[in-house]
């Protein structure tokens, strides 16, 4: 097992929780030859790892938690896989709690770039939009192989030039997205002219089973980092409606409070990048995070578990005084991992 | 006889000197140079052909780029760890002897026997480790691994033999490194000319084999027994100047060369049980790659290991420059080599001792002495086994180390022991030194005894003392502020004894119990509130037990495993832990006992800081520590207690904001997160997420088989999942507390992190724009160099203006003369420009000359683009590269780099391994290289790999599917059962019985994964020797799997049993419908090649079924249907443990044994199948039938093809009968006479004839010989006319002859 993930595998099955379940047979779906035993009770779980495998597959995510819980993992291993992957995953595209599959768009692909893994196939297409509860999404995600990654120097963020993002409604008002496009504008203009929400209303078959709406926004610099905020409606029957005016307010206030923490990954993406750091070839890599999240945190100690790997952690306090919070400097020495599923002719 | 003498000069025609003669006549004449040439001859060097020199072109292109490498990153370590140079030959063909001369010529020292690896300096820069590979093939295949260079040594009046051949093949397989050929024994050449004969000979052999122009050494002649001094120098200089190509497997795993090894096996676990598992500890150079702890190794011979421990010792022998000699001056360096042994000649421990003299003795053990309390740092009772064990490890090992730890097994080996003794004693005798060694070894194992006494005493007062010092602190107050200078110090110290923690442990048991506290209060977790007292009844037990040495070893056992359990708390992102941290770092520092106890009372003191408080405060204060080291304006306790509680709130995620906050008042403090403020020195960031910065991992490891008090069980993963486990798996990063972005202040906190914002000096936007321009210039490419001149003089007149504006001078009207892009911004900074005041005219200067250096740097960079080629491009950015990856970690010092990267190549270290079997420890010889090969991250795995492979040329036999094979691949020589196969042009991979004979096929196997591309060989055996060369295939790895698909083909056949027109029934190929229904629609086949089709079963006979062909069958015919069937590899993997078998007996080790062998060695014939003998084919004779052609067709037919086969005439039908003729008595005598006359006519007629044939034939006969007569008589006529007319021709030439001469002669 490649990711850290392997590791809160072992230890959440405790619940035993259905999307967690689900999360499994994905794992099984993408490799060759793991070993996955459950007990009865279904308190412990024996993995085995085996090869990644890929290729053209289907996985019906749980509605419980959204797809970028799944997705999250694939793009750590999907990398490294045997042939190339392409997934189509099916159920909650965008809900309150996981980072949502427009996010992971905008954000995680540009990341992967950085690193040297890049091409045509690399994609994420939102083919339906699927709300919680019931879910009802479906994207594609494809991405290729590559045997090594590159080493990056990702120190200077620079300034974000434009800011660009996704208001989207399904089985609601269409009007409900120009609403929160409105609000969100009348903050960010005090900071850029270059912004630009686009509104996404899908309809039929394409909009899910369940009604929702919600906003994600990027902000991108001029040397190509992503900062990401995202905010979704409530569920359907759980908790109270929330004015799209004041969704898109709030939205648009997350994302400056992401600019404020700054850095050349957004936090959502922190992990993800620590982590192809890590397996990159055996060079110093850097980094320049915002503050690191918990789960990055855990996320650390994991890599350390698992690749005995230390990160040489610097706090860096910039001398200006309007660019927002303190940011922390990453640098590793790659493994040098090799892709070894990768077959060569 | 002078004028003999005198030899007449010659002049030189070629050469240096000669071509120079030429140049100068030739200048002298004017037409010198090749550039007159071709002034003087235009046309010779026009384009003749535009395709040829298109074609010319493309070569030379084609020529250059081939010359290309792949640009990698140069990771080669600063101080490169010896060049391992490994010595090869047949035997007796003056390995060790060269290595001996190589070791004099180095040191002036003599080596009277080698035994391992010998390590040496040969130059400011380089050491070297010189080892002789011995013909064993296990290592020749290990050696070549590792070596840098290889020596190839070939004894010149034999030639070369297969030894060599092996080794070379080994090395091509296994990454090719610098091969030196030398030639020796070249003094038994009595006749010259024979001598240079051979040496070309042998060198174009060698060329072949390695590449041409491979360096080949002679080695001519031995003056008392050793080679010629210079000759020898000269290899030395080659071998110290040569260059080495970085080889992909070694350069990407990290591995060492052992020179010593140690056993740390408890002796009590060894007398209990001889065969259990031993602890040993291996100490070499790492090579190759960064080692990382606890990182999987493979000992070639012995087995896969996980490295328990690893430390860097200091280097034993470190280079000159090093220590401090800039230069190396002839006589120093004599002196120096002369010096040298006592620290620079380390021969292995392992091999010999008490054969080198003993001064080389005594300077080693002095050496290893310095680097053994380092080395082994926690083992204090166990210090005196390896001293015994390394007396051990000198002779036979098993039996020394026997006679000290098993007294049972001492009357078995003692006789053995005898003679070693005897030999050992001989040796010495032979030894220059005599019987010196003995003693001082002797005298040493004594002194470090006497050392380890005196450390422990030492310890002891240290304890005392540190008790009185902590006494002192109680008194003291703490000093928060500069708390984090503590973490610093204690970090950086590390010098505290492991003793002292025992005072420590009672703070600490406190302060955890306060933790815990703090603990339960937040995720009211319970465990640790159990493991304290617990903790606390064990100590106390501690404090009972009278044997100090005992105690301290499990105080210094305990405290790391109570490390391990804080440290796992540290994922609640607590600042106590980093306090907590530090005392445990202060207390966990082990080493040496001469670190001050002034040291050590700061680090106390630091402590101290942390526990004077009552629990409620105690966390509290310690954040406030870190509170207060980036405000230092709050002093107040209740001030930051409420601070405190706010931040707890934050954590609570109360999302409320209720807009209260008063931003005029103390903006820092609110706009500054409470998360972010524990960030805000690295030292707690990095402890936050790793818990206490140096962490051993060893400790680690103990506490998982920990129990306190026989019912806790303490597993780390659980305590630290604890949060984890119960929050919600996710990635988002809430915030927790949203600022408020409607205020302004708030707003600016952000705003330059927007392109609207300011920008800082370097990237100021009119350079920016400046270097706008310019590139468009340089895309509309009208930019000469007098616009590049043009652009500079704007952008000096811009930055010159500011000097103006100083002064007053109107600067706007020369912006816009400048460049219009220039807007607004750049006025704007010159207003700020002009605000500034007089002095910082200095500064600004300076400024001012970066930006215009920077400008042209920026510029010379864009120009300078169009030259650079792709591949120049990647070769810049690799060695970028290299240089972050050299100076990112320089000035740091080892402890904390070794973190970070790893050990890094060039290191001395010592790995601890632990379970490894006792046989490689009793079977010890130190003539076979140990090597720890360190694999990648799921190298340790097996599955399915699948190569490329052929079978050698050289190798006689072909190899069979499924017999056991050995396979050196990586840095393993294991046995496996590799299954060959071919693949078909569809991607099918079809099973072969044998490897083709001179092709490259697949084979598969069950075996370690290693990664693609990596070059193997296969031996059948490596036990003993056979005069054939023992490579039997090589090849590459092509991909790994956990499953594999090799197919076989199988034929299933059918007999038809009904047969229609084109429509068939058949039978017997299957057993029921269901198995046909999985084969309708295949494609089946009779043998006669009539093609067809399975359609559907058959309810009738089980297993018929319905097929239709493109013609009608036979019943006679078979049909069959071709399927595929895929072949299970038997997963059989058995590394080669040659290195634990007896001494003597390692290069015969035999695994699993192949069918053909086992029937040979049992005499079991094989049974032959009846079916398979050849006999005589009898073929039936077969009967066609007739050819029926349809009476249609027929009638079709043109006539002339019509069958023409007319019916026989029945009988006459009575009416068409003719009448019989009944004569009448007259006409019946009429027709008798009339026959009787014509009998006698008949007969008259007959004899008529007989007479006159008989007259022919007489006459006849007269004839012939009238006509023979005749035939005389014209031929003499016939002779007398040609004689005449013959004479008449004659007389006719003749006359005209003569007429001729007559007409001459008138003439």
């Amino acid at each position: 097992m490649k990711s850290g993930k392997g590791n809160f595998l072992i230890l959440s099955v405790l619940y035993s929780l259905d999307f967690e379940a689900s999360f499994i047979r994905l794992i099984d779906k993408v490799t060759n030859g793991s070993r996955i035993e459950i007990n009865q009770t279904g308190t412990t779980l024996y993995y085995q790892p085996g090869l990644l495998y890929g290729g053209s597959l289907e996985h019906d995510c749980s509605p419980s938690r959204g797809i970028g819980y799944y997705l999250e993992s694939l793009l750590c291993l999907a990398p490294f896989m045997k042939h190339p992957l392409k997934i189509v995953l099916r159920g909650v595209t965008n809900d309150q709690v996981d980072p949502s599959v427009d996010v992971l768009k905008a954000t995680a692909l540009p990341l992967l770039k950085k690193f040297g893994i890049d091409g045509e196939s690399l994609e994420i297409k939102i083919n339906r939009r699927g709300m919680p509860p019931k879910g009802g999404g479906e994207i594609v995600f494809s991405c290729p192989v590559r045997k090594v990654l590159q080493p990056v120097q990702f120190t200077d963020p620079g300034k974000i030039k434009r800011i660009r993002g996704t208001a989207y409604s399904v089985r609601v008002s269409p009007q409900m997205a120009n609403r929160m496009v409105e609000s969100a504008r009348g903050i960010l203009n005090k900071f850029l002219p270059d912004i630009y929400i686009y509104t996404d209303h899908m309809k039929g078959v394409s909009s899910g089973k369940s009604p929702g709406f919600g906003m994600c926004l990027t902000a991108e610099t001029i040397n190509g980092t992503i900062l990401s905020a995202e905010l979704a409606s409530n569920p359907q029957g759980q908790g109270e409606a929330v004015l799209p005016e004041e969704l898109g307010q709030s939205c648009a206030k997350l994302l400056l409070e992401e600019v404020y923490r700054g850095g050349c990954v957004d936090s959502t993406n922190q992990s993800l990048a620590l982590l192809l750091m890590t397996l990159g070839q055996r060079d110093v890599s850097k980094v320049l995070l915002g503050p690191l999240s918990p789960y990055t945190i855990e996320f650390l100690r994991h890599l350390r578990s698992f690749f005995q790997i230390m990160f040489k952690i610097e706090t860096k306090t910039t001398e200006e005084e309007h660019t927002g919070g303190e940011k922390v400097l990453m640098t590793c020495v790659g493994i040098g991992f090799h892709n070894l599923s990768k077959t060569i002719r | 006889m002078e004028e003999k003498e005198k030899k007449k000069h010659r002049a030189k025609h070629s050469g240096p000197k000669a071509e120079k003669k030429r140049k100068r006549y030739l200048n002298d004449l004017g037409i010198g140079d090749e550039e007159n040439a071709r002034k003087r001859n235009p046309k010779a060097f026009t384009v003749q052909s535009a395709v040829r020199m298109a074609r010319t072109f493309h070569r030379t292109q084609d020529l250059k780029t081939k010359k290309h490498h792949i640009p990698v990153v140069d990771r080669t370590p600063l101080e490169p760890p010896p060049v391992v140079v490994v010595v090869v030959g047949p035997p007796k063909v003056g390995k060790s002897t060269v290595i001996k001369c190589l070791i004099k010529n180095f040191t002036r020292q003599k080596l009277v026997e080698i035994r391992g690896p010998v390590t040496i300096v040969s130059g400011k820069k380089r050491r070297l480790t010189i080892i002789e590979c011995g013909c064993d093939i296990n290592t020749m295949i290990d050696l070549a691994k590792v070596a840098d260079l290889v020596l190839m040594l070939i004894d010149a009046s034999f030639g070369f033999e297969m030894e060599t051949f092996e080794f070379l093949n080994i090395c091509q397989v296994h990454g090719f490194p610098k091969i030196m050929g030398v030639l020796t024994h070249l003094d038994t050449f009595k006749n010259n000319k024979q001598l240079k004969k051979t040496k070309k000979k042998l060198k174009h052999r060698f060329w072949t084999e390695v590449y041409p122009g491979a360096k080949l050494f002679y080695l001519s002649g031995m003056v008392h027994g050793e080679y010629q001094k210079q000759e020898v120098h000269n290899l030395g200089r080659f071998i110290s100047v040569m260059k080495f190509r970085p080889l992909t497997w070694q350069t990407s795993h990290p591995y060492v060369l052992a020179d010593r090894m140690e056993e740390l096996t408890n002796p009590e676990d060894v007398r209990i049980n001889p065969k259990c598992d031993r602890k040993i500890s291996l100490y070499g150079y790492l090579r190759g790659a960064h080692l990382k702890n606890k990182s999987q190794i493979h000992m070639p011979g012995v087995g896969d290991f996980t490295v328990s421990d690893v430390s860097f010792l200091p280097d034993p022998c470190a280079l000159p420059e090093q220590q401090k000699k800039r230069s190396l001056n002839e006589k120093e360096k004599l002196f120096q080599e002369e010096v040298r042994p006592n620290h620079e000649l380390v021969q292995s421990l392992i091999s010999t001792h008490s054969a080198i003299d003993v001064k080389m003795a005594s300077s080693k053990v002095s050496l290893f002495m310095d680097s053994k309390p380092l080395g082994s740092e926690d083992v204090g009772q166990e210090f005196v086994m390896p001293k015994e064990e390394r007396q051990v490890d000198l002779k036979t090992g098993r039996v020394r180390r026997k006679a000290v730890f098993e007294d049972d097994e001492k009357e078995n080996e003692a006789s053995d022991e005898e003679d070693d003794q005897e030999e050992e004693d001989d040796e010495e005798a032979v030894s220059e030194d005599g019987s010196e060694g003995d003693d001082e070894n002797d005298a040493e194992e004594e002194s470090e005894r006497v050392l380890l006494r005196e450390g422990i005493a030492v310890r002891r007062a240290k304890r005392l003392k540190t008790e009185v010092a902590q006494e002192e602190a109680v008194n003291e107050l703490p000093a928060f502020a500069d708390s984090d200078d503590d973490l610093e110090m204690s970090s950086e110290e590390g010098e505290t004894a492991p003793e002292d923690s025992e005072m420590e442990e009672d703070e600490e048991e406190e302060e955890e119990e306060e933790g815990d506290v703090q603990r339960t209060c937040k995720d009211e977790s319970s465990d640790s509130e159990f493991e304290a007292p617990n903790k606390r009844a064990e100590s106390k037990q501690y404090d009972m037990n009278s044997e100090r040495t005992e105690v301290k070893s499990q105080i210094s056992e305990h405290s790391p495993k109570r490390k391990a359990v804080l440290t796992t708390d540290s994922g609640n992102c607590t600042a106590e832990e980093a306090s907590e941290s530090e005392d445990e770092n202060s207390s966990l520092e082990e080493g040496d006992d001469e670190g001050g106890s002034h040291e050590e009372l700061e680090a106390e003191e630091s402590n101290r800081n942390g526990f004077q408080h009552s629990q409620a405060k105690k966390a509290d204060s310690v954040r406030q520590t870190k509170v207060k080291t980036v405000d230092t304006e709050d002093d107040d306790v209740e001030n930051l207690l409420r601070e405190k509680e706010e931040y707890e709130e934050e954590i609570d995620l109360s999302v409320d904001t209720t807009g209260a906050l008063k931003w005029k008042e103390d903006l820092t403090q609110k706009a500054a997160e409470a998360f972010l403020r524990q960030q805000r020195s690295t030292p707690n960031l990095r402890k936050l997420v790793y818990g206490t910065a140096v962490e051993d991992e060893d400790q680690e490891s103990e506490d998982a088989d920990d129990e306190l008090g026989g019912l806790f069980r303490v597993s780390r993963p659980d305590t630290a999942s604890k949060q984890k486990a119960n929050a919600l798996d996710c990635s988002k990063f809430l915030v927790e507390k949203p600022q408020d972005w409607d205020l302004e202040e708030v707003m600016n906190s952000i705003r330059d992190c927007f392109v609207t914002g300011k920008w800082e000096d370097d990237k100021d936007v009119t350079l920016l724009k400046i270097i706008h321009v310019y590139r468009i210039f340089k895309k509309t490419e009208w930019l000469t160099n007098a616009h590049m001149s043009w652009v500079f003089v704007v952008a000096e007149e811009l930055y010159g203006d500011f000097e103006d504006l100083e002064t007053g001078v109107v600067h706007k009207g020369k912006a816009a003369a400048g460049g219009e892009q220039s807007g607004s911004e750049e006025e704007e900074e010159e207003d700020e420009e002009t605000t500034k005041p007089e002095p910082e005219e200095e500064k600004k200067k300076k400024e001012r000359m970066d930006k215009k250096r920077k400008l042209k740097e920026m510029f010379d960079a864009e120009y300078d683009e169009g030259d650079a080629t792709y591949f120049d491009d990647l070769k810049e950015e690799m060695h970028k590269q290299a240089q972050l990856n050299r100076a990112e970690f320089e000035d740091q010092d080892d402890e904390t780099r070794v973190q970070y990267e790893g050990f890094r190549p060039g290191m001395y270290v010592r790995i601890e391994i632990e379970n490894v079997p006792c046989e490689f420890v009793m079977n010890f010889d130190p003539h076979y290289p140990i090597i720890l090969g360190g694999l990648g991250n799921s190298e340790g795995n097996v599955g399915y790999v699948q190569l490329r492979l052929k079978k050698h040329r050289w190798y006689k036999k072909i190899l069979k599917t499924r017999d056991p094979l050995i396979l050196s691949l990586g840095w393993r020589r294991f046995q496996t059962i590799p299954m060959f196969y071919i693949e078909d042009h569809n991607g099918r991979h079809r099973l072969l019985k044998y490897t083709p004979q001179h092709m490259h096929c697949g084979a598969a196997f069950w075996g370690p994964i290693t990664p693609q591309g990596t070059g193997f060989l296969a031996v059948q055996s490596v036990s003993g020797t056979t005069p054939d060369f023992r490579i039997a295939a090589t090849g590459v790895v092509l991909d790994l799997d956990k499953s594999i698909t090799i197919v076989k083909k199988l034929k299933l056949t059918g007999y038809p049993f009904k047969i229609f027109k084109n429509t068939c029934f058949i039978k017997g190929m299957f057993n029921s419908q269901l198995e046909v229904a999985k084969f309708e629609g295949a494609a089946i086949r009779s043998v006669s090649g009539i093609r067809g089709q399975i359609k559907k079963a058959l309810r009738a006979p089980v297993g018929a079924f319905r097929a239709t062909f493109e013609d009608k069958l036979l019943m006679s015919d078979i049909v069959f249907v071709r399927t595929w069937y895929p072949v299970s590899i038997p997963t059989f993997y058995n590394p080669v443990t040659s290195l634990l078998k007896p001494a003597g007996e390692k290069d015969s080790w035999s695994g699993m044994k192949t069918t053909g062998q086992l029937r040979y060695e049992r005499g079991i014939k094989l049974k032959q199948n009846k079916d398979s003998l050849y006999k005589p084919i009898v073929r039936e004779k077969r009967h066609f039938n007739k050819l029926h052609i349809p009476k249609a067709l027929q009638k079709a037919l043109p006539f002339k093809n019509k069958p023409k086969n007319l019916e026989k005439k029945g009988k006459t039908p009575k009416d068409q009968w003719r009448p019989a003729v009944i004569r009448e008595p007259h006409e019946k005598k009429i027709s008798a006479l009339l026959s009787a006359l014509s009998t006698v006519n008949n007969y008259k007629i007959k004899k008529a004839k007989v007479k006159h044939r008989e007259q022919l034939k007489e006459y006849l006969k007269v004839k012939q010989k009238e006509d023979e007569q005749k035939f005389k008589r014209q031929k003499e006529a016939k002779k007398k006319v040609y004689r005449i007319l013959g004479q008449r021709e004659k007389k006719r030439q003749k006359s005209s002859l003569k007429g001729s001469s007559k007409g001459e002669k008138s003439v």
